[in-house]
């Protein structure tokens, strides 16, 4: 080969890679229009990648925001994250509360044609009892015993042991078109079709996932004709996309970008307090904290408000009890105010007078490692020395679940996270709590164990009466707040960036987009 | 066009004289303005990774929750980062981790690599194939993947950053290596020397070798800038140093949140990164023009 | 050649089963259980055996391995564990966007790169050489995602006139394929530079002028294609590492590459999706390498292949 056929390969090579975006621009260019209004359409970025279309077979956040434009449940939540009725026009439970009944309301059509009816109903119920693989399986739907047929708009559940948890499951449980689950489930996870305000349109994965007004919705409003949702995880870029426009909704607004914003009249920054609770949870059975005096000093050490301020830039709020505020049945606790004084003290009590070194694990997520390094600040303050131990999630996880008894983990401390739904107080106290819960078994990482704390959890999930649950549920919160199997750190407050041009779009507590209002204004 | 004149310049630049080659090397060196200077930039650096701690006028560690994300000022000439550290102190204290972790990871995987290269092209065959294809498995296992399993059976820490950051470049290496010993072993002393009857070990070090050198220094210096953001981008991933540890990478990326506002605490890092980067490869190129056999004036 | 070229491509068969058993025993043995996240944080230790089931990871490691080479012969890659998607449809969307950037970074680095390279060791110790080599030095010298950060807050924050992010039509990739090729264009133009000025003092060169050949026909015939070996090695390189995706500049540009699929799916312990990307850039890297290697012979006839 000559020099020159050299030189027509690399000028064919670069040749070929234009005209290959230049296709690939064709194809996409469709798309791209619409972001000026023209056919109104709204941008919604997002932090995270959505992983599955299934309503009954996901874990994550954006893919329920995502699923909630398409998709209903027969219950639902508010705005403040409780429990309203949606396809179902009114439910009861019975007293021993193993029978749920629902009347449905009726005139609803799926995305397909389809009826939505109590046999429809039947099809979704039945297909996560029967299907072990599904997530929602083993959240409460497997204790299911019958569903059974009262009329055309009325159907009962009866489950075999309580579960108080089952009404969140029943919100979180989307119904999809009979005819899906039983022609196509194949396409479930990748193209769902629901009763929604808007139906599927097309998923590029990892770039867009845009859904489409659907006219012959069952309730009455007008809303815009297409959503775009981009997973978007750079925060500097989702900021970025707010600003020019490319996006009218950002969540997360990453908050240290918040002073970017300062003085935009196109964009309003709207804030929600979360179940999002912050904390670190401490082996309580391995020495020295055993002790509750070397916990409860933890407590005392650290300054929630610096907490606030250093590691969630100014947003949030103190973690005044074992749950968020937002969270059924939360009442709030005599807080640990930061007080060096009485952390040593408590520390000399109990023999540590010259401090000790100890451990503290995390991911390696920029906002843990921040949050290790503050408590590794504080905690110096009192003279304990904090080794900080990032690890990947998935070694985290073996380290922590990979101990078969108490006795065997290595955990010290675990700086970490919980969240759940604001009506499922079960989900925010039993994996956490529990002494049935103590790894690897569940999340209980504190391996907190307090036999009345046990039995009170155990009689407020059997039974159907709230005032009980309240009352136990108050009990069971001052108890373990006293006991200091954490160290209490914050919740945090959910940042929302909207263009000033849109209106009816809400964040709820636990991170759900509601976009079935969303219009231009 | 003529260009005849570019080939003869330097010989009247510098004149024939007989020197020791390390006195040949430094008044050669001399002549190369900006690398002397990067040079000097780089020697800057190595007493302060000696002496910074001791010159640091803040704990590098200590936060101050009342002054975080402060701009430079009189107090703190680089600002303070979100804990409300002294950002320069944190520069001085990190120089030494910068500099020792990127430099002893290059030469760990030079040295591999170039074992390994110059007996792929010297010998060719089942060899050559075998260092070959395992090298192209290597590179086939993007390197962070390669970052995460190693450090999922080491363990967290500087150290296995270290191995981490060498593995990846061993590849690289050995491909660079065996390259220019393919060519120089069609050359004719080498030709001469193996039909003298003179070694393999000796061919290869005593002839071979020198003819890799100056592709090797070149990448060397490349590579300790790569190694320097590598190991940047190991510490974002959390695994590198502990993040309390003043490592320019780790600085560089724990900050990048702030860069809409506080850059300084973004730039600082950055820039710190950048010059000495900079500075290496300068570095690489003036001796470069000095050490290689073909370029050097006789 | 041709020969030569279809005993590589054979030669690949059992490279590449080498490769995908070494791969499989590699993502195995890194700790993390896959099931334990798909069953969830609040997953009860039941719940995650029998998610273990479910997705077949409780077969013992050569059992698994013999279901998924099984599988691949039939053409199907299997099934992302945290997606539940088929990988192939996972793969579709984000190979393309993948190759082009890795095309569009690749085809201006190497242009720009060489054209800096000449003229810097042309015009040797002289302001083209100075300016080319300071611009190519400070390429090599900037962080990646730094760059790409400042990037985005000048052409897209302040100008407005790219796109932050994304992949949807050529205006998306125009930032993404800078920050990407920055780096490349520097390295090549360095090894161009150094290369060509080694090649313009050899022997044959002398020869060629002695023969009274003008300086322009000894720069293109011969000296420009001697000095090419060392950087074609470089340019294969870094096309093998582009093809595998590059994590920061597609996290930074949220582009829906390859990269960013095989860094969540590691984070996820995905395994399926983790064998097949592997093995995918395997295949690429090799016959990238393979290109390289005839290259080679193209350049300079010396170096022979049975």
């Amino acid at each position: 080969m000559r020099k020159a056929n050299l030189w027509k390969m690399l000028f064919f090579a670069l040749v070929c890679s234009v005209l290959l975006v230049g296709c690939s621009d064709e194809n996409g260019g469709d798309s791209e229009k619409g972001q000026k209004g023209s056919d109104k359409e709204i941008v919604i970025a997002v932090n995270e990648n959505f992983i599955s279309m299934d309503p009954h077979n996901t874990g994550d956040t954006n893919s329920n925001s995502v699923q909630s434009a398409m998709l209903e449940g027969l219950l639902g939540f508010d705005s403040d994250g409780q429990i309203t009725t949606v396809l179902a026009e009114d439910y009861s439970v019975s007293e021993n509360a193993l029978e749920y009944t629902f009347k449905l309301n009726q005139g609803i059509k799926f995305h397909d044609g389809e009826e939505f009816n109590a046999e429809a109903v039947k099809v979704n119920i039945e297909r996560i009892m029967k299907d072990e693989s599904l997530r929602l399986n083993s959240r409460g739907f497997n204790l299911i015993t019958s569903v059974d047929i009262l009329g055309d708009y009325e159907i009962k559940v009866t489950l075999k042991t309580p579960y108080s948890a089952m009404l969140t499951r029943f919100s979180v449980a989307k119904m999809l078109s009979p005819k899906l689950i039983k022609e196509n489930s194949d396409d479930i996870p990748k193209s769902p079709v629901g009763t929604g305000p808007f139906k599927f349109v097309e998923w590029v994965q990892g770039d867009h996932l845009t859904v489409e007004r659907y006219d012959d919705y069952w309730k009455k409003g007008e809303r815009v004709k297409k959503i775009t949702y981009k997973p978007v995880p750079e925060n500097g870029s989702r900021i970025a996309m707010l600003k020019t426009g490319e996006a009218s909704v950002i969540y997360p607004l990453p908050a240290q970008n918040l002073q970017e914003l300062e003085g935009n009249k196109d964009i309003i920054v709207s804030k929600i307090p979360s179940t999002i609770a912050r904390y670190v949870s401490i082996n309580t059975m391995k020495e020295p904290f055993d002790d509750v005096r070397i916990r409860q000093a933890f407590n005392y050490a650290v300054d929630k408000n610096a907490y606030i301020k250093v590691v969630n830039s100014g947003f949030g709020l103190p973690l005044d009890s074992v749950i968020p505020s937002k969270t059924l049945y939360y009442v709030k606790q005599d807080v640990y105010e930061q007080n060096i004084e009485k952390a040593k003290e408590l520390l000399k009590e109990a023999g540590f007078e010259n401090g000790f070194t100890a451990e503290i694990w995390g991911n390696t997520n920029s906002d843990t490692m921040k949050g290790m390094q503050f408590i590794q600040q504080q905690l110096k303050e009192i003279g304990v020395t904090v080794e900080i131990k990032s690890m990947e999630e998935g070694t985290l996880s073996d380290e922590i679940f990979g101990a078969q008894t108490p006795e065997e983990a290595k955990l010290q401390m675990w700086y970490v996270s919980w969240s759940s739904y604001a009506s499922d107080v079960t989900n925010a106290t039993k994996p956490l709590f529990h002494s049935e819960s103590i790894p690897p078994n569940s999340a209980n990482t504190a391996y907190y164990k307090n036999t009345e704390v046990d039995s009170w959890m155990n009689e407020a999930n059997s039974t159907g009466d709230a005032t009980k649950q309240a009352e136990l549920y108050e009990k069971i919160q001052s108890t373990i707040y006293k006991d200091a199997p954490w160290i209490f750190l914050g919740v945090d407050e959910l940042l929302v960036g909207t263009r000033s041009d849109i209106e009816g779009i809400y964040v709820d507590p636990t991170g759900g987009i509601n976009v079935s209002d969303a219009n231009f204004k | 066009m003529e260009f005849t004149s570019t080939v003869t310049e330097k010989k009247q630049v510098v004149p024939k004289k007989k020197y020791s080659p390390v006195r040949e090397f430094w008044v050669n060196f001399k002549h190369q303005k900006t690398a002397f200077f990067a040079s000097m930039f780089i020697l800057l650096l190595i007493i302060i990774a000696i002496i910074g701690p001791s010159i640091a006028p803040y704990d590098p560690y200590k936060p101050d929750y009342d002054a975080t994300l402060q701009g430079p000022s009189s107090e703190h000439i680089l600002g303070t980062d979100e804990y409300g550290r002294d950002i320069f102190s944190r520069i001085l204290v990190g120089t030494r981790i910068t500099l020792s972790v990127s430099t002893s990871s290059v030469l760990l995987g030079a040295i591999v690599g170039t074992v390994l290269g110059i007996m792929s092209g010297y010998f060719g065959g089942w060899l050559d194939r075998i260092i070959m294809r395992s090298s192209d498995v290597m590179f086939a296992f993007p390197d962070l993947l390669l970052a995460i399993a190693i450090v999922a059976v080491l363990g967290p820490g500087l150290n296995n950053v270290i191995i981490a950051v060498s593995v990846f470049s061993v590849p690289s290496f050995a491909r660079l290596v065996r390259g220019s010993t393919l060519e120089a072993k069609e050359n004719t002393f080498v030709e001469a020397a193996k039909s003298m009857g003179a070694p393999h070990k000796r061919i290869m070090f005593k002839h071979i070798f020198p003819e890799t050198v100056s592709s090797l220094i070149v990448f060397v210096t490349m590579r300790i800038g790569t190694a320097i953001i590598a190991a940047s981008s190991l510490s974002f991933l959390g695994l590198g140093a502990s993040p309390e540890t003043p490592d320019w990478g780790a600085m560089l990326s724990m900050g990048r949140d702030y860069l809409g506002t506080a850059s300084h605490v973004v730039m600082m890092p950055g820039i710190a990164i950048f010059l000495t980067v900079l500075a290496f490869n300068l570095v690489g190129d003036g001796l470069r023009d000095v050490l290689d056999p073909k370029t050097k004036n006789e | 050649m041709f020969q030569y070229i279809l005993k590589r491509i054979i030669e690949m068969i059992p490279l590449l089963l080498v490769v995908s058993i070494l791969t499989f025993l590699f993502i195995h043995m890194i700790p993390g259980d896959p099931a334990r996240l798909v069953a969830g944080k609040d997953a009860t230790l039941e719940d995650v055996n029998r998610v273990s089931i479910e997705l077949g990871l409780d077969q013992p490691i050569w059992k698994q391995y013999v279901t998924f080479m099984g599988n691949l012969f039939k053409g199907d890659l299997g099934t992302s564990l945290k997606t539940g998607l088929p990988v192939s449809n996972m793969f579709a969307d984000r190979f393309m966007p993948s190759i082009y950037l890795t095309l569009l970074s690749m085809g201006w680095a190497l242009v720009i790169g060489l054209i800096i390279g000449t003229l810097s060791a042309v015009f040797k110790n002289k302001w083209p050489d100075h300016l080319g080599m300071v611009t190519a030095v400070s390429g090599i010298s900037l962080p990646g995602f730094w760059l790409g950060l400042i990037l985005i807050q000048i052409f897209s924050v302040q100008l407005g006139w790219f796109p932050t992010g994304g992949a949807e039509g050529w205006k998306s990739y125009v930032l993404p394929s800078i920050t990407l090729g920055a780096g490349i264009m520097s390295m090549l133009a360095r090894f161009t530079r150094s290369s060509l000025l080694e090649t313009l003092k050899a022997d044959f060169i002398r020869t060629g002028r002695a023969k009274g050949l003008k300086e322009s026909s000894v720069l293109t015939k011969h000296a420009l294609r001697n000095s090419l070996i060392p950087v074609v090695t470089i340019a294969g390189l870094q096309f093998g590492f582009l093809l595998g995706g590059s994590v920061v500049v597609e996290t930074v540009f949220s582009f829906p590459g390859m990269g960013r699929l095989l860094i969540d799916s590691i984070a996820f312990r995905d395994y399926p999706v983790i064998q097949s990307a592997l093995l995918l850039f395997s295949i690429e890297f090799i016959l990238v390498n393979l290109i390289v290697d005839i290259l080679y012979s193209t350049l300079n006839p010396k170096i022979q292949y049975e």
